[in-house]
């Protein structure tokens, strides 16, 4: 977190009067998501108080209840926005491949979630981890949340010589299998390896739709 | 810190049916130690189940099981303490519920229906027992998250045994069976989650499609969802 100094006009009092009050407004709910973000990852969901988020965020108790209320709301809003990002980062991944087979985009797009979860320990620990221990609201978010990719998985349908006999649950099987090995990586403290997985999820991704022999192609294309 | 021995969880077709409300098909469950620790492990799962780890308590365990406070505290130190033993307990008896419906069966293939079949119609019975072990599991914290994967482990070295099935058997990577059970689990945890009412049983035709493709391929696959439809 950047700390206050005379550069940065949201921090210095003085400066404040001269800005626009909805650009403070979005600076301190941003850096409130962010603390959430920070401090959540680090000591997990049950631990982090608001207190905790506030004094990283350098923004007051009042305004965080302003703004959010409790910390369930602050932890949701802070998950959207956390998988807002790893969205955007595979979808740009995946239609970057466009026009190559379906598998190979699947495979550009698990390769692109790794790279950016293995990169960002604390995006991966909230949005893997951490939400699962969160309550039931955030667990529904969750389970939104992975939907978000089923559209990636639709086109498997076509491209399959399975097409018309794949059960109607087959995405969210197949993104249930790679989350779950994901989580499991990431709560076991490997999250930085993560890429050492992408043949494994290649593969559990893939399989459902494509069979084993194809998807064994695919999976040793990655490795 | 309470007593904490832990007791041996036999699977015994003997003795008196378990106290649980559920499975009174299920071969009966018999702890070492007494049918007082077995009552509060039941209660324990039910409490789990039914209003989520975070606001479980001991008393409303007592409330449930009728039991005094003492008696609580003679065999555990907390809810914690309590709620690991009573998953491995909860996880056991899914486990013998599926082994007495395989043991009739002669191949894998019938082995994995019988079981897993008899594990999702205990879901639709029992669907708090499911959230205990499932979904509330997460919010325990590390050592019961740690029991859940030897849990997982043992029914992915089982999906993988299909390998050594029969001569027809293909030969995908090691990961299959992982990815087979985590899809699996996905599924039901998503089910669980949201309170949904029943309709495990129904997933079978799809589990096995999903567990023969990458041994047996998209032919025998298709041919166990078939069968597998009630």
């Amino acid at each position: 977190m950047d700390s206050p100094s005379t550069s940065n006009p949201d921090s210095v009092p003085s400066g404040r009067q001269s800005l626009p009050r909805a650009y403070l407004v979005r600076s301190q709910r941003e850096r409130l998501l962010e603390a959430m973000l920070r401090v959540a990852a680090a000591k997990g969901y049950e631990a982090t108080t608001i207190t905790d988020v506030i004094e990283v965020a350098g923004v007051s108790r009042e305004t965080f209840e302003e703004m959010f209320g409790d910390k369930p709301t602050c932890f949701l809003e802070a998950y959207d926005a956390v998988f807002d990002v790893l969205v955007a980062h595979v979808t740009a991944a995946f239609e970057s491949a466009a026009g190559e087979p379906w598998p190979e985009r699947i495979a550009t797009g698990l390769r692109a979630l790794v790279e950016l979860l293995a990169t960002e320990a604390d995006i991966a620990r909230l949005s893997m981890v951490e939400v699962t221990a969160a309550g039931d609201d955030a667990r529904a978010r969750y389970r939104a949340a992975l939907a978000r990719f089923t559209p990636f998985l639709e086109e498997g349908r076509e491209y399959s010589s399975q097409g018309g006999e794949l059960p109607a649950d087959t995405a969210r099987f197949a993104i249930g299998g790679a989350t779950s090995m994901i989580f499991d990586e990431i709560r076991a403290g490997r999250g930085p390896e993560l890429k050492r997985i992408l043949p494994d999820l290649v593969f559990a991704v893939l399989m459902p739709y494509l069979g084993p022999e194809e998807a064994e192609d695919e999976m040793r294309r990655v490795t | 810190m309470g007593k904490q021995a832990a007791p041996k969880v036999q699977a015994g077709a003997e003795g008196t049916a378990a106290t649980g409300k559920v499975f009174p098909d299920a071969p009966a469950l018999r702890l070492v130690s007494s049918p007082k620790r077995q009552k509060i492990l039941e209660g324990m799962l039910e409490v789990v189940g039914t209003n989520g780890y975070d606001t479980a308590s001991v008393r409303m365990v007592l409330d449930l099981t009728g039991l005094y406070r003492q008696a609580f505290y003679d065999e555990f130190a907390d809810v914690d303490a309590c709620y690991l033993e009573a998953f491995d307990f909860g996880v056991a008896r899914l486990e013998a519920i599926a082994r007495a419906a395989a043991a009739a069966e002669e191949s894998w293939q019938g082995q994995l229906r019988a079981g897993l079949g008899a594990v999702l119609a205990a879901l639709d019975a029992d669907p708090d027992l499911g959230r205990a072990l499932v979904v509330e599991v997460h919010a325990a914290g590390p050592e019961a998250l740690q029991r859940r994967s030897q849990a997982m482990k043992r029914i992915t070295d089982f999906i993988d045994s299909a390998r050594h099935a029969s001569e027809g058997a293909g030969s995908p990577p090691p990961i299959a069976a992982e990815g087979i059970v985590a899809g699996m689990h996905a599924v039901v945890h998503a089910r669980l989650a949201t309170g949904e009412k029943g309709g495990f049983r129904e997933l079978l035709p799809e589990f096995m499609y999903f567990a023969v493709l990458p041994y047996f391929g998209a032919e025998m696959a298709s041919a166990e969802m078939q069968a597998a439809k009630p």
